[in-house]
């Protein structure tokens, strides 16, 4: 009866325990969301939850905004014990685990569909292996396909020539495609960017429709290529000796509520996207279609930026091979989903 | 937030309005912005709308009569309005009451605020400064219906129309209104975190700047400062500090008493959530 021996032993543990709080575990958790948008929202019901479910044994404390810094100073905190989580890009936690940026190599997946079937499988092979190295992590949330915005149509890829195409500061995978395409790229940190456009330090972008709305480059790169480069996601990740401290009982809990508030979170981000999309359209941005002659220049330029990043950051080339498998599988099945939408 | 970006839009009124037809109008919006005790406006300022409603019926070209109605609704759906779908309906009628002044101080702003942002932004750089009391007065407004949609992408993508739009202000004339166009370039700079995108030093010196514009009376700028830049940066010092400062002033101020009034009880509520924001 193990039920009816945890309910026994909670009750012990109260009457013996009046100072509930000397067991209770809170866990200080990083977050570049900012005060009051959805996704805090979303995680202040679930800490709710977990609270009372818990009955006060486990709560949580969140820093969001980015207070707690970049994405690598909140991992660097986490292992100095001074955070015990934090949510992150997937491909800041190719720190922990290479294979933790394989979703976001260059044009990996065609179609949200081919996301969908990947990820409905490899999700639980990559928690695990964040497992492996200490992390726990509740799932993935996507923020989404990134495409190309430009001051000018890149319609073919001779148009890349001579443009000054923005690349994200310490980003292996953008280094990548851009030294495989033969690009110059101009580093900046994030917050030049939209300075960059206007004053034409740099004409080429590449982010994910909400990223362009929330970040206005739209309105100086107004022209975007329908071809999904990286998907990006992220993950919220709680170190393996802070989860530790909770009971058995108490960790299930934590996972079932944040597991939820992650797939809800997940799901939000697609539509975010595809409101973004026609709302950029509505903006005056324009879509340009690349030829299939383009378009087979860029799977080129890909496949030799993924064999780049293959040989340099040591995926496990087990994991690498899944992928591929299930991406064939799937593109046999549907040979039409190329859409990319 | 929400109290901050749209008691703001007040300001503006008095000033355009002495062109309107209406001196009964002029007085009543100086009434307004000049009163103590929010309460009263906030139960009073329903029979104001309907009346600026009547006289814009009256004299639908009446650009100042537009922008005072633009002003008042948004700012009373942003400041008084707590039910989210109405909040949304009045907001809507402030932003095309903006839009209408627009178009009737230039003709080529007609319709330009559903057009491409490259021409938009086009035809706002071609407007001088006599244009700045509806650039201003329309932008404001239209913050605050994107404040009442941010579930809309549509919405959130004009927020830099309402950019375009206080930056035209700035660059025409910082001192309107004391500077009140920078604290919509203020919040729109300290959005997201700079890793983000965002930029958190820049929304501080547009905050300052209407704090010595406004030779320290508008208190609403030091409440943005706290909550939009201390609470971004983690400065809990200057957080704590400005909320005190502001709880103690004396919000009286010609055109700035009630936003000063409720910038000290919004600076009490910070103050009293931030050890939950800050502490550990």
């Amino acid at each position: 009866m193990p039920i009816a021996r945890s309910l026994l032993s909670m009750i012990v543990a109260f009457a013996m325990c009046p100072a509930v709080e000397a067991q209770s575990v809170r866990l200080k958790i990083a977050t570049m969301a900012p005060d009051r948008t959805l996704w805090m929202r979303e995680m202040t019901k679930a800490a709710d939850e977990v609270k009372e479910r818990t009955e006060g044994r486990v709560s949580f404390r969140f820093y969001p905004g980015g207070t707690m810094g970049s994405d690598s100073a909140v991992l660097r905190k986490i292992r100095i014990g001074q955070l015990h989580g934090g949510v992150v890009l997937a491909g800041s936690l190719a720190d922990i685990d290479p294979d933790l940026e394989i979703y976001s190599l260059p044009l990996l997946f065609n179609s949200y569909g081919e996301v969908d079937f990947v990820r409905e499988k490899m999700d639980e092979v990559l928690i695990g292996e964040l497992a492996a190295k200490g992390y726990v992590s509740f799932g993935f949330t996507e923020t989404g396909f990134t495409y190309l915005f430009s001051a000018k149509p890149t319609r073919t890829f001779d148009d890349l020539k001579g443009r000054k195409t923005w690349m994200m500061q310490d980003d292996p995978v953008s280094l990548a495609i851009v030294e495989a395409a033969g690009l110059s790229p101009v580093p900046l940190p994030v917050s030049d960017v939209l300075t960059g456009l206007q004053t034409g330090l740099i004409d080429t972008v590449a982010a994910p429709p909400v990223g362009a709305i929330a970040l206005q480059w739209f309105t100086k790169a107004k022209y975007l290529t329908d071809l999904p480069i990286t998907y990006v996601c992220g993950s919220m990740v709680v170190s393996a000796k802070a989860f530790n401290r909770m009971s058995p009982e108490d960790q299930e809990i934590v996972r079932e509520v944040f597991g939820r508030a992650n797939t809800t979170l997940d799901g939000t981000s697609r539509s975010d996207n595809e409101e973004a999309r026609q709302a950029l359209v509505k903006q005056g941005v324009e879509l340009v279609h690349p030829s299939d002659a383009t378009h087979a220049k860029w799977e080129e330029i890909a496949a030799a930026a993924t064999d780049r990043l293959v040989e340099q950051q040591g995926y496990d080339p087990s994991i690498m091979a899944m992928i591929d498998e299930l991406l064939s599988s799937y593109r046999t099945r549907d040979s039409s989903g190329t859409s990319g939408n | 937030m929400v109290v901050a970006l749209l008691t703001v839009a007040t300001a503006g009124c008095s000033s355009i309005m002495s062109s309107a037809t209406s001196g009964l109008a002029d007085n009543l919006t100086q009434a307004v912005l000049d009163q103590n005790d929010p309460e009263t406006v906030r139960q009073g300022a329903p029979a104001y709308l309907l009346l600026i409603d009547g006289l814009i019926a009256d004299n639908p070209r009446n650009p100042g009569l537009l922008l005072a109605g633009a002003n008042l609704y948004s700012s009373y759906a942003g400041a008084f309005v707590d039910d989210s779908e109405r909040a949304a309906k009045l907001s809507l009628k402030g932003r095309d009451y903006g839009w209408a002044a627009l178009c009737r101080s230039d003709k080529k702003a007609c319709g330009a605020w559903s057009a491409p942002y490259e021409d938009f932004e086009r035809v706002i750089d071609g407007m001088g400064r006599k244009d700045v009391p509806v650039l201003y007065g329309a932008g404001a407004a239209w913050a605050s219906w994107i404040r009442a949609n941010t579930d809309d992408w549509s919405a959130i993508a004009d927020k830099a129309r309402v950019d375009a739009m206080m930056q035209r202000v700035v660059a025409l004339d910082e001192t309107y209104e004391d500077g009140a166009a920078f604290l919509y370039l203020g919040i729109l700079a300290t959005l997201l975190p700079e890793a983000a995108g965002g930029k958190p030093e820049q929304g501080r010196a547009h905050f300052e700047r209407v704090i010595e514009l406004s030779g320290g009376r508008n208190l609403m700028a030091k409440v943005l400062l706290a909550e939009s830049y201390a609470r971004l940066v983690f400065d809990r010092e200057l957080h704590d500090s400005l909320c005190r400062e502001v709880i103690e002033a004396d919000p009286v101020a010609p055109g700035l008493t009630l936003s000063n009034t409720l910038a000290q009880e919004q600076a009490a509520d910070l103050l009293g959530s931030s050890e939950d924001y800050f502490g550990d």
